[in-house]
C-alpha cells in the first residue's frame, strides 16, 4: 500500500499535522493558552491564523512540487 | 436599510467582467473535449485559482464565519483542517489522476475496476452530494441578492436560480474556468479586505481580541481547561477534531475538485495548481476567520437594524432579517457574515463583499452543475445506458442537464433544510466514506477490488446518510453521535475512517482485479511508473 508515494508526501503530513495536534493538544490541557501572548498578540493569531492555517501549508504544498519536479529532473539526467 | 447604488453597481461591474470573461472564450467551448475539461490547456495558477473558487462554496464563505460565530474560536481549526487537506491531494490524487486523464469523475471507478456499473454506483453519492451543493450555492446566491436588492428570499431564490442557470448554460468548463479563476481573485480580495475593514476597526488584533471577550467572554475557551466551553458542540476534543476533518480530506476526493486536475496542462501544472490554491484559498479563509470571530460584536454593537424596537442580540437581529425578509429554514444565521459587514456601514465594502460571495457561490454551483451534468449525461445515459446523444451533441445534452440540474435545486432551496455549512458538511461526509477509499486506495493499492468498491460505496452512503439524518431528527443536531447524544461527532466524520477500513478488509477477502487493470490504473499512475 502506498508503494512508490514520495517520502516528502510522509514529511508534510508529519510536518502538518503534528503542528495542528501539538497546538490543539496544548489549547486543551493549558487554561487561557490561545490568548497568552506571543509577539504583542494572542498566541493563537501566530500559530493558528498565521501559520496553521496559511504558511504551513504554502511551504508544504511548495515542497510537495518543489521535491517531485526536482526527482524528475534527476531522473532526465539519468 | 435600503438598497445602494455603490453596492449595485459593485455587483454589476462583476457581471460585467464575467459576461466578458464568457464571451471572449465561447469560441472555445465547440467539441466534447473542449466542453468537458477544457482542451486540458489550463495553466497552473489560471487552475489553482479556479480550484479555489470550485471548491470554497458559499458554505465557505458564508458558512464558516457563521460557525464562528456560533461555536466562537475551537472553530477555526476547522479552517485550518480545510486548508490543511489540500496539499496532500498534490501527491495523492491530483498528479496520478492527470497522468490517467480520464474526462469524467467516474471514469477511474469504471476503469480501475472493470465494469460500466461503477459509474452507476459512484454515481448515487455524487448526484445526492452535487444536489445538496447546488442547493447551497443557489441559497448563497439569493442570500447575497438579497444583500444587495433587498428583496423577499423567494424572490432572491428565483433570481439566483437564474443566475447561475444562464453563468452555465452559454459556457463547459472552459468559460467557467477561466471566469472561476476571476472569481477565486474576487472572492478572495473581498475576504481579505473586509477583514482589514474588522482589525482596522478595532485599531489591531488586541483591540479585536479585547471588544469579542467584552462581548462573549468564553468565545476564546476550550474544551477540559475552562469550565465553561465556548459551545456545547466545543465541550469535548472530538467536537473540536471532527470539525477539523469533517472537510478535511474534500479536497483530494470531491468530484468538483477532482476533475480540475484533469483539466491542466500537464502533471507539472497539477501540482503546481495545489500550491497556487492553497495561497489563494488560504488568504481568503484568512479573511473569513477574521469575520466571523468579529460578527457578533460588530452586529450587537453597530449594526443600524439593533435600534430596531425588540432586537436586542446578534440572534434577534437575524430573527428579525428572517420575518422582515421571508428567508426560509435556518438559513439566516448565515446571513450572519453580510450582517457583521453591514454594521461596518461602508458601501464599498459591502458591494465588494456582494461581488466575492456571488463569485463564490456562482463558481460552485458551476463545478457542481458541470459535474452533475456529465454524470447524468455522458457517464450514465451515454456510458451505461448506451445513448450516442451525449457524444454527438455534449452541448445540447448538458444544457438540458443543466435546466433539470437548476430547476431541481431551486424547487429545494425554497425551504433549505439546514445551514448552508450543514449541507456541505453532510455531502463531504456521504462521498468522502463511501467514493473516498475506492478513489484513493484505488490508485495506491494493488489489492482494491471491484465488490469491495462496490459494497463500500453502497454501503457507506446508507450508513452515512442515514446516521446524519437520524442524528438531525432524533437529537435536534446532526453533531452528536447518532446512537449516544452525550458524544459529540460534528456530521458523523467518523465514517471516513471506517469506510477506509471497511475498504481495506472487504478487499482482503473478495478476487483481485486482473493484471492488466491493476498495473494500468494502480501502478502505472504512481511517480516513478
Amino acid at each position: 500500500m502506498f508503494k512508490g508515494m514520495p517520502k516528502i508526501f510522509w514529511i508534510g503530513m508529519c510536518v502538518m499535522y503534528g503542528w495542528c495536534f501539538f497546538f490543539m493538544f496544548l489549547e486543551m490541557t493549558i487554561p487561557g493558552f490561545p490568548l497568552k501572548p506571543l509577539f504583542g498578540v494572542p498566541a493563537c493569531y501566530i500559530y493558528n491564523w498565521i501559520f496553521g492555517l496559511w504558511i504551513i501549508n504554502i511551504i508544504v504544498s511548495f515542497l510537495y512540487f518543489y521535491m517531485e519536479e526536482k526527482r524528475e529532473a534527476a531522473q532526465e539526467n539519468k | 436599510m435600503g438598497v445602494n447604488p455603490i453596492v449595485i453597481i459593485g455587483s454589476l461591474i462583476y457581471f460585467a467582467i464575467l459576461f466578458w470573461i464568457g464571451w471572449s472564450s465561447r469560441k472555445a467551448s465547440t467539441d466534447a473535449s473542449e466542453f468537458y475539461v477544457a482542451g486540458r490547456k489550463v495553466g497552473p495558477f489560471v487552475n489553482g485559482s479556479a480550484l479555489a473558487a470550485t471548491y470554497f462554496s458559499p458554505a465557505s464563505f458564508l458558512g464558516l464565519p457563521a460557525f464562528i460565530f456560533i461555536l466562537g474560536y475551537p472553530f477555526w481549526w476547522a479552517l485550518v483542517g480545510i486548508i490543511g487537506g489540500m496539499p496532500i491531494a498534490t501527491l495523492l490524487t491530483a498528479a496520478p489522476l492527470r497522468k490517467y486523464a480520464p474526462t469524467s469523475f467516474t471514469d477511474y471507478y469504471a476503469d480501475r475496476y472493470e465494469t460500466k456499473w461503477m459509474r452507476l454506483i459512484a454515481g448515487i453519492p455524487t448526484i445526492i452530494g452535487g444536489f445538496a451543493y447546488v442547493i447551497l450555492s443557489i441559497v448563497g446566491t439569493a442570500l447575497f441578492m438579497l444583500a444587495i436588492l433587498k428583496v423577499n428570499f423567494t424572490v432572491s431564490v428565483i433570481l439566483a436560480a437564474i443566475v447561475v442557470f444562464a453563468y452555465i448554460f452559454y459556457g463547459g468548463m472552459v468559460a467557467t474556468t477561466f471566469s472561476t479563476a476571476f472569481q477565486g481573485i474576487t472572492m478572495t480580495v473581498a475576504a481579505v479586505v473586509a477583514a482589514g475593514y474588522v482589525i482596522a476597526n478595532y485599531g489591531g488584533l488586541n483591540g479585536l481580541t479585547d471588544a469579542v471577550l467584552a462581548n462573549s467572554p468564553n468565545f476564546f475557551n476550550l474544551p477540559y481547561v475552562n469550565e465553561t466551553p465556548s459551545h456545547k458542540l466545543m465541550s469535548m476534543w472530538t467536537g473540536v477534531v471532527g470539525f477539523f476533518f469533517t472537510w478535511h480530506f474534500g479536497f483530494s476526493a470531491l468530484p468538483y475538485t477532482v476533475v480540475r486536475f484533469f483539466t491542466t496542462q500537464d502533471i507539472k501544472a497539477a501540482r503546481r495548481s495545489v500550491f497556487w490554491a492553497v495561497i489563494v484559498g488560504g488568504a481568503m479563509y484568512g479573511g473569513l476567520i477574521i469575520i466571523g470571530t468579529g460578527a457578533r460584536v460588530l452586529i450587537e454593537t453597530m449594526h443600524p437594524l439593533m435600534q430596531t424596537e425588540g432586537v436586542t442580540s446578534a440572534i434577534g437581529l437575524l430573527k428579525h432579517m428572517k420575518t422582515a425578509f421571508g428567508v426560509a429554514g435556518a438559513s439566516v444565521t448565515d446571513y450572519s457574515m453580510i450582517a457583521a459587514v453591514e454594521a461596518l456601514k461602508s458601501p464599498f465594502l459591502l458591494a465588494i463583499l456582494a461581488a466575492g460571495g456571488l463569485a463564490i457561490a456562482m463558481a460552485t454551483a458551476a463545478g457542481w452543475t458541470m459535474v452533475l451534468n456529465v454524470l447524468l449525461g455522458r457517464d450514465l445515459l451515454g456510458k451505461v445506458f448506451g445513448s450516442q446523444w451525449p457524444e454527438e451533441k455534449p452541448i445540447q445534452c448538458t444544457r438540458v442537464m443543466t435546466v433539470v440540474v437548476v430547476f431541481v435545486s431551486m424547487l429545494l432551496a425554497f425551504k433549505p433544510p439546514a445551514l448552508v455549512l450543514d449541507i456541505s458538511g453532510a455531502a463531504f461526509i456521504v462521498i468522502l466514506c463511501s467514493c473516498g477509499p475506492p478513489l484513493v486506495l484505488g490508485i495506491w493499492w494493488t489489492g482494491a477490488t471491484k465488490a469491495a468498491a462496490a459494497t463500500n460505496i453502497l454501503v457507506m452512503t446508507f450508513l452515512s446518510c442515514f446516521s446524519w439524518m437520524y442524528a438531525n431528527t432524533v437529537h435536534k443536531s446532526a453533531h452528536f453521535f447518532f446512537l449516544d447524544k452525550s458524544i459529540v461527532t460534528p456530521h458523523q466524520f467518523y465514517w471516513v475512517f471506517v469506510g477506509f477500513i471497511f475498504f481495506i478488509l472487504l478487499s482482503l477477502v473478495t478476487p483481485k482485479c486482473s493484471d492488466e487493470t491493476i498495473q494500468k490504473y494502480s501502478l502505472d499512475l504512481r511517480p516513478d511508473a
